[in-house]
C-alpha cells in the first residue's frame, strides 16, 4: 500500500565475529550496507582481495558456456526447468570441494579439441593444394633441380599459357601440363641453368606463380611416394583425427552432467565474492567492526534476535533517516497490487515523502487493458496460459510477478471483452452493454469519463500529498479548486443549471487567489488568472483517453476481418477448411499479439503521462537488501 | 459502377497506402538498426523484436479503415452501394485522418524505435522505456484512426 518505512542501522561488534557476522546477514538479506565514513570516524578500510575468486568464476563460466554446445534441450524442457536448489549445508560442503581438477579437465578437452580441428584445417589445405597436381605422375622426391636444368612446378591462367607456349619457341625451354583446368593450367618447366635468368624474367612477365611441396608433404612422399599417395595418406591421417574429435566429443557430452555441479559452485563462489566486496564497506580498528546499513523498521526485530546469542558482544543502533538523507525505496503492496508494481518501477520509484501509486492505478490499469484489447478469447488464451505456466513452471522473480500481471490482465479482457467486445471476432450480444461499432459516440463518453475520472482523482490524491506536506493553501484552494471547478464545469455544460456554474465560479475563484505565491496583488491576480489556463491541458489530458475507444474498435474490427477472410476461404472446394482453420489460428494470434501490445503501452502511457502527472514524482533509489543471489541456482 | 464508388474505394486505398508507406519506412528503419546491433548480440533478437514491430501499427490502421470502408460499400459481397458523388468524395476524406497520421507518424516513429535499439543495446534492461517513447509519436496514428472511424460512423448511405 506503500513505500516501507526504512530505518538507519549502525552496528558494533567484535573483529572475531567479522566472518559470522556477515554470512549471517547475507543470508537473512534484509540489510543495505552503506559505505561507512571511514575518515571521519578515523577507521581504516579494510581491503579485500577478490582476484583470485574473479579468475576462478571467469574459467567457471567459461566452462559452462563450453560444455553447453553438448546440453540438448527440448523447447519444453528449457521453458519447464527449474534451478536447482542449495541449501546452507550444501554451500558449506562446495567451499570445501577442490573443483579445479574438473575444471582442468574441461580446459584439457577444449585445448586438444581446438588442436584437432586446426590440425584437419590444416590438413584439408594441403589436400587441397595436391588435388590440383594429383595428375602428376613422377615421385615429388624427383621434382627437383638437376646438375645443369632447372626444374620449376606452378600454375598459371590459360590465356598466358597459351601465348607462352607460342611465343617461347627455344628448344631448351620445356614445359609438361599437369592438369589444365578452365581458367588456369599447372605445369612443370624445365630450362637450363646456364639460360635461367632469361626463362625467369619470361615467367615472371607471364604471370606464373611457382608452387613448391612443402616439408611435411615432402616427408609423406618418402623416396617413391607420388601426389596421390600423399593424398591418401592424408585423408587416412584426416580419418583418424576425426575419430579422436569424436571420441573427445563423447567425453564432452559424459561431462554434461557435471555442468550442474559448476553451475552451484559459480554461484557459490559469486557470493563469496559479493561478500568480500560487501566487507570493504566496513570500517575496522584493531579490536572491532563497524557497519552501516539500512533495514525495514519491519525487520528490526528479526535483526535482533539474529544478533541475540552474541548479544555481549554486538551493539545496534537504530535511528529514522536525517532530512538529508536519502533513503532507499521499497515499495510493500498487498499481493493482488503487488504485480502492478511493474508499472511503477517502471516510470520510477517515488521520490522520499511521496506515497506509492501502485494501488491507485491498478484498477485503471485493469479497465483500461480491458477495453483497449477488448477481446475475452484474447483474455482468456493470455490469462490461462499465464496461470499454467506460473502453476507448473513456478518461475521466480520478475518474470513471476509479469506473469500474474499478464494473468490479471487477461481476466480483465475476459470481463470487458465480454461486455464491450467479443469471442474471437464472435460477440454475445446477450452480455452485451455496448457495441462499439454500432454505437461509438457511447463508448467514446465512456472512455472520456473514465479519463475524467482518473485526472480529477489525480488531482485529488495531489491534494491529500498537498495537506500531508502542510502546504494547506494550494492544496485545499488551488487543487481543491480545479476538484470542483472541473466536475462543475462539465455538469453545467450538460444540465445547464445555473447552480453549477456558481460552483465552477467558486473553484476558479480558489484558484485565481491561491495559485500564484506572488504578494502583490496584481501579479497575484493575474498569475492565478493565467494558471486557469491549466484548464485546456486537463481537458488534453482527458480526450487523450479517446484512444481506449480506437484501441478497442481496432482489435474488434481486426478479430472481424479475420473471421471474414475464413468465410471467404471457406469458398475455396476440398482444402477450404484447412485454409480457413490457418486463418483463423494465424490471424487470431496476430490480432492478440498487436492488441495485447497496444493496449499494455498505451495504457501505461495514459498511467505515466496523464495520471502521473497530476502529482507523482519518482527518483527514489531502489533497497538494495545484501543477500544471497544466483544466477543458476536457487538458494534456500 | 459510379464515379461515387470509385471516389469512395480511392479513399480506402489511400488509408492503406499511406498508412503503409508509414509504416514500411518506419520498420524498415528500426529493422536496420536492430540488425546492426544483433550482428554484434543475437541474444538480443527478441526484445529488438519488439521494437522493430511498434511502427507497424499505422499499416494495420489503415488496413482497418480500409476494411470499415470496404463494409460499408458491400463490397465484400451481396448488394453493393452506390453512393453519390458527394457521398464518395465524404468517404475519401474520411480516409485522409488515418492516412495522413499514419504516413509522418510511422516514419517518425520508427526512427524513435531505431533510436531505442540502440539504447537497448546498451541498456537491455530498460526495453519498456524506448517502448513508451515510440507510444507517445503513436498517440497521432490512434487519433487520426479514431476520427476517420468516427467521420465512416457519421457518413450516413
Amino acid at each position: 500500500m506503500s513505500i516501507a518505512d526504512v530505518q538507519k542501522v549502525h552496528i558494533v561488534t567484535h573483529v572475531g565475529l567479522k566472518k559470522t557476522f556477515i554470512d549471517s546477514l547475507q543470508e537473512e538479506g534484509f540489510l543495505q550496507i552503506e559505505k561507512a565514513d571511514f575518515e571521519t570516524l578515523g577507521l581504516s578500510t579494510p581491503f579485500a582481495d577478490v582476484t583470485t575468486v574473479e579468475h576462478q568464476l571467469h574459467r567457471l563460466s567459461h566452462a559452462l558456456d563450453y560444455l553447453s554446445q553438448w546440453e540438448k534441450k527440448g523447447l519444453t524442457e528449457k521453458l519447464f526447468t527449474q534451478k536447482p536448489q542449495i541449501s546452507s549445508q550444501e554451500r558449506e560442503d562446495i567451499l570445501c570441494q577442490d573443483f579445479v581438477p574438473l575444471l582442468d579437465q574441461v580446459d584439457n578437452l577444449e585445448k586438444q579439441n581446438n588442436d584437432i580441428e586446426s590440425h584437419l584445417r590444416f590438413l584439408e589445405k594441403e589436400e587441397e593444394f595436391l588435388r590440383s597436381l594429383q595428375d602428376l605422375v613422377l615421385p615429388i622426391k624427383s621434382v627437383t633441380d638437376t646438375d645443369s636444368t632447372e626444374v620449376v612446378m606452378g600454375v598459371m591462367s590459360l590465356a598466358s599459357f597459351n601465348e607462352l607456349s607460342t611465343e617461347t619457341e627455344d628448344e631448351a625451354f620445356c614445359s609438361h601440363v599437369i592438369s589444365q583446368g578452365k581458367r588456369d593450367v599447372h605445369l612443370l618447366v624445365v630450362f637450363p641453368k646456364s639460360q635461367k635468368e632469361q626463362f625467369r624474367q619470361i615467367l615472371k612477365e607471364k604471370d606464373f606463380n611457382p608452387l613448391y611441396f612443402t616439408e611435411t608433404i615432402l616427408k609423406k612422399a618418402g623416396e617413391q611416394g607420388k601426389v596421390t599417395d600423399v593424398i591418401q595418406a592424408i585423408e587416412e591421417e584426416k580419418a583418424e583425427q576425426k575419430k579422436k574429435l569424436l571420441l573427445l566429443q563423447n567425453k564432452g557430452k559424459e561431462l554434461v552432467p557435471s555442468r550442474e555441479q559448476l553451475m552451484r559452485i559459480h554461484d557459490v563462489l559469486l557470493n563469496e565474492r559479493e561478500k568480500r566486496l560487501a566487507s570493504r564497506n566496513l570500517g575496522e580498528t584493531s579490536q572491532a567492526i563497524f557497519l552501516e546499513g539500512w533495514i525495514k523498521t519491519a525487520d528490526i526485530p528479526r535483526l535482533e534476535a539474529k544478533l541475540m546469542p552474541f548479544s555481549d558482544l554486538v551493539q545496534c543502533y537504530f535511528r529514522p533517516p536525517l532530512p538529508e538523507e536519502d533513503p532507499p525505496i521499497t515499495l510493500e503492496n498487498p499481493k493482488i497490487g503487488k504485480p502492478f508494481e511493474i508499472i511503477t518501477k517502471l516510470y520510477g520509484l517515488p521520490q522520499r515523502g511521496m506515497l506509492d501509486p501502485t494501488l491507485y492505478l491498478a484498477p485503471f490499469f485493469f479497465l483500461f487493458v480491458g477495453l483497449t484489447v477488448s477481446e475475452a478469447g484474447y483474455g482468456l488464451l493470455v490469462a490461462l496460459l499465464s496461470f499454467l505456466y506460473l502453476k507448473f513452471a513456478k518461475p521466480k522473480g520478475g518474470l513471476r510477478q509479469f506473469l500474474t500481471l499478464m494473468g490479471i490482465l487477461g481476466v480483465a479482457t475476459v470481463i470487458l471483452g465480454t461486455l464491450v467486445g467479443g469471442w474471437f471476432g464472435f460477440p454475445i450480444r446477450k452480455l452485451m452493454i455496448l457495441d462499439p461499432l454500432e454505437d461509438p459516440v457511447s463508448f467514446l463518453i465512456l472512455s472520456l469519463a473514465l479519463g475524467f475520472i482518473q485526472v480529477w482523482f489525480g488531482t485529488l490524491i495531489n491534494l491529500i500529498l498537498g495537506i500531508r506536506n502542510k502546504d494547506y493553501l494550494q492544496a485545499i484552494f488551488v487543487q481543491g479548486g480545479w476538484l470542483i471547478l472541473l466536475p462543475s464545469l462539465v455538469l453545467y455544460a450538460l444540465l445547464k443549471h445555473s447552480f453549477w456554474g456558481i460552483l465552477a465560479l467558486v473553484g476558479a475563484a480558489g484558484i485565481v487567489l491561491f495559485a500564484s505565491p506572488s504578494r502583490n496583488p496584481f501579479s497575484r491576480f493575474f498569475g492565478g488568472l493565467y494558471s486557469l489556463y491549466d484548464i485546456s491541458r486537463y481537458l488534453a489530458d482527458v480526450l487523450s483517453y479517446s484512444r481506449l475507444l480506437a484501441l478497442g474498435l481496432a482489435t474488434t474490427v481486426i478479430a472481424m476481418v479475420v473471421n471474414t477472410l475464413c468465410q471467404t476461404a471457406l469458398g475455396i472446394p476440398w482444402v477450404g477448411w484447412l485454409f480457413a482453420a490457418l486463418i483463423f489460428v494465424g490471424g487470431h494470434l496476430f490480432n492478440l499479439g498487436i492488441s495485447f501490445l497496444g493496449g499494455f503501452v498505451h495504457s501505461m502511457r495514459l498511467q505515466f503521462v496523464e495520471f502521473f502527472s497530476k502529482f507523482f514524482k519518482s527518483g527514489g533509489k531502489p533497497f538494495k537488501p545484501f543477500a544471497l543471489e544466483g544466477k543458476y541456482v536457487e538458494f534456500l | 459502377m459510379t464515379l461515387g464508388l470509385t471516389i469512395a474505394i480511392l479513399g480506402g486505398a489511400l488509408a492503406v497506402i499511406l498508412g503503409g508507406v508509414g509504416s514500411a519506412i518506419g520498420v524498415g528503419l528500426a529493422g536496420q538498426a536492430s540488425s546492426g546491433v544483433m550482428s554484434e548480440d543475437p541474444e538480443k533478437f527478441g526484445s529488438l523484436l519488439l521494437l522493430v514491430a511498434l511502427p507497424g501499427t499505422q499499416g494495420i490502421y489503415g488496413f482497418l479503415s480500409a476494411f470499415l470502408i470496404i463494409l460499408k460499400l458491400g463490397l465484400t459481397g451481396g448488394t453493393v452501394a452506390s453512393p453519390s458523388v458527394f457521398q464518395g468524395w465524404q468517404i475519401l476524406i474520411a480516409a485522409l485522418p488515418v492516412a495522413f497520421t499514419g504516413l509522418v507518424s510511422g516514419i517518425h516513429q520508427g526512427k524513435v524505435c531505431a533510436s531505442g535499439v540502440y539504447m537497448v543495446a546498451k541498456q537491455p534492461k530498460d526495453l519498456m522505456k524506448p517502448v513508451i517513447m515510440a507510444a507517445l509519436v503513436e498517440t497521432y496514428a490512434v487519433l487520426g484512426l479514431l476520427i476517420t472511424i468516427l467521420l465512416l460512423n457519421g457518413i450516413s448511405l
